[in-house]
């Protein structure tokens, strides 16, 4: 989300009425992309892992909106 | 504005009359004094125009009332009681900001169209009316007055008359709309003008955002939507109109509607497609230990015309 300042100091604030100035913009603009890579150690132990990866959207705190789920299984054992 | 210029004009005019008839006989003195009144009364006129300003509430409500549009247009008013334009006070917690904060005043007297600012897109026939009237509007919404709140909204004359031109100001008792005019009895619906400019993006970006609006006694940031669609989907090479997307059809419910959650949710899947990348493999940190990993790749591209999300 576009992060604001008062434009008096480098604190994020919320609020129309304080906001005034983007000091940070993690949004997605148009066209463009967002990726990340997470590597995960397993236990040495685990042969499969379930993966569940959730896209949401959280107009406030608590008030989300679900907008991708996506469930795969791994197998981390030797074929 | 138009008082305080018709009083210098007036206490010029008085100024301007003593100089003059100092030595002059008292007939053309009379008659110099009623030419001036003339003048005023003439000049006066011209300036406030034929429209008076609402100075109550009530009457803002009134001049602003959709329901007569409701009698033919009965689908799309239905649509719009579901918009967020028929309800552009409710659930935006404006009391917080009269109360504390930049904006807050001690009473709702105080509240005036420069220091309550959000009414510039919120309200912005409020532009029209006195500041008795956003005393007014300020006292309603910090007592919770909710039927009156139901009132103020983004009217089909705000779109249709106030923001349907640019280029000259609306004319008075005209509709304007996207499409080709049509004819009307005139007893029964005011006269309809096309307008293209309301197929145009810059239409809704009148209240959309475009960063931050300083011309009020304290500064606000609310949408920058309109900015980012600007500034960031036009030089990537988009093409769309705000309309395309968020008025299909003609679709006056103006989608998103956050009260609809599956559809919201529907709409960022949309515009928000992601892929997701796994690798499973044993790492070997050491030469008898193996690890188990996971690598998961995320990309998510937006497909929107502007910022997700903003605020």
């Amino acid at each position: 989300m576009p992060q604001s300042t008062a434009s008096l100091d480098n604190t994020m604030v919320y609020g129309p009425d304080i906001k005034l100035g983007i000091i940070r913009d993690t949004s997605i603009q148009p066209f463009m992309s967002k990726e990340e890579l997470f590597e995960i150690k397993m236990p040495e132990t685990i042969k499969k892992v379930d993966i569940e990866i959730n896209l949401t959207y959280q107009l406030r705190p608590g008030d989300i909106y679900p907008i991708h789920r996506i469930v795969k299984q791994i197998s981390v054992e030797n074929p | 504005m138009d008082e305080k210029m018709n009083h210098s004009l007036f206490t010029f005019s008085r100024s301007l009359l003593h100089g003059i008839c100092l030595n002059e006989k008292r007939h053309r003195l009379i008659s110099f004094n009623a030419f001036i009144v003339s003048f005023i009364l003439i000049f006066s006129t011209l300036c406030s125009g034929s429209d008076q300003k609402p100075d109550t509430l009530k009457q803002l409500i009134d001049m602003y009332d959709p329901t007569s549009c409701q009698e033919c247009h009965e689908e799309i008013y239905a649509q719009w009681q579901n918009s967020h334009h028929a309800r552009s006070i409710t659930g935006i917690f404006m009391d917080r900001y009269l109360k504390k904060g930049p904006l807050s005043v001690k009473n709702p007297e105080e509240a005036t169209q420069k220091n309550f600012p959000c009414f510039k897109c919120h309200l912005p026939q409020l532009e029209k009316a006195t500041d008795g009237v956003a005393a007014e509007i300020a006292a309603v919404i910090l007592n919770n007055d909710k039927t009156t709140i139901q009132k103020l909204n983004i009217s089909c004359m705000v779109c249709h008359q106030d923001k349907g031109v640019v280029h000259g100001l609306p004319e008075s008792n005209v509709m304007y709309g996207p499409k080709a005019e049509k004819e009307y009895p005139e007893e029964e619906h005011m006269r309809v003008k096309k307008s293209p400019f309301m197929k145009q993006a810059a239409m809704c970006g009148q209240c959309h955002g475009l960063g931050p609006i300083f011309e009020f006694e304290h500064p606000i940031q609310c949408a920058t939507l309109y900015g980012s669609y600007l500034h960031a989907y036009i030089p990537t090479g988009g093409s769309n109109t705000c309309q395309d997307c968020h008025m299909k059809k003609a679709d006056h419910t103006c989608p998103p509607n956050f009260n609809d959650r599956k559809d919201v949710s529907e709409r960022l899947r949309q515009a928000l497609p992601m892929e997701v990348n796994t690798l499973a493999y044993r790492f070997q940190p050491t030469e008898n230990r193996f690890v188990p990993m996971i690598v998961l790749k995320t990309k998510i591209t937006s497909t929107a015309g502007h910022r997700i999300p903003d605020g």
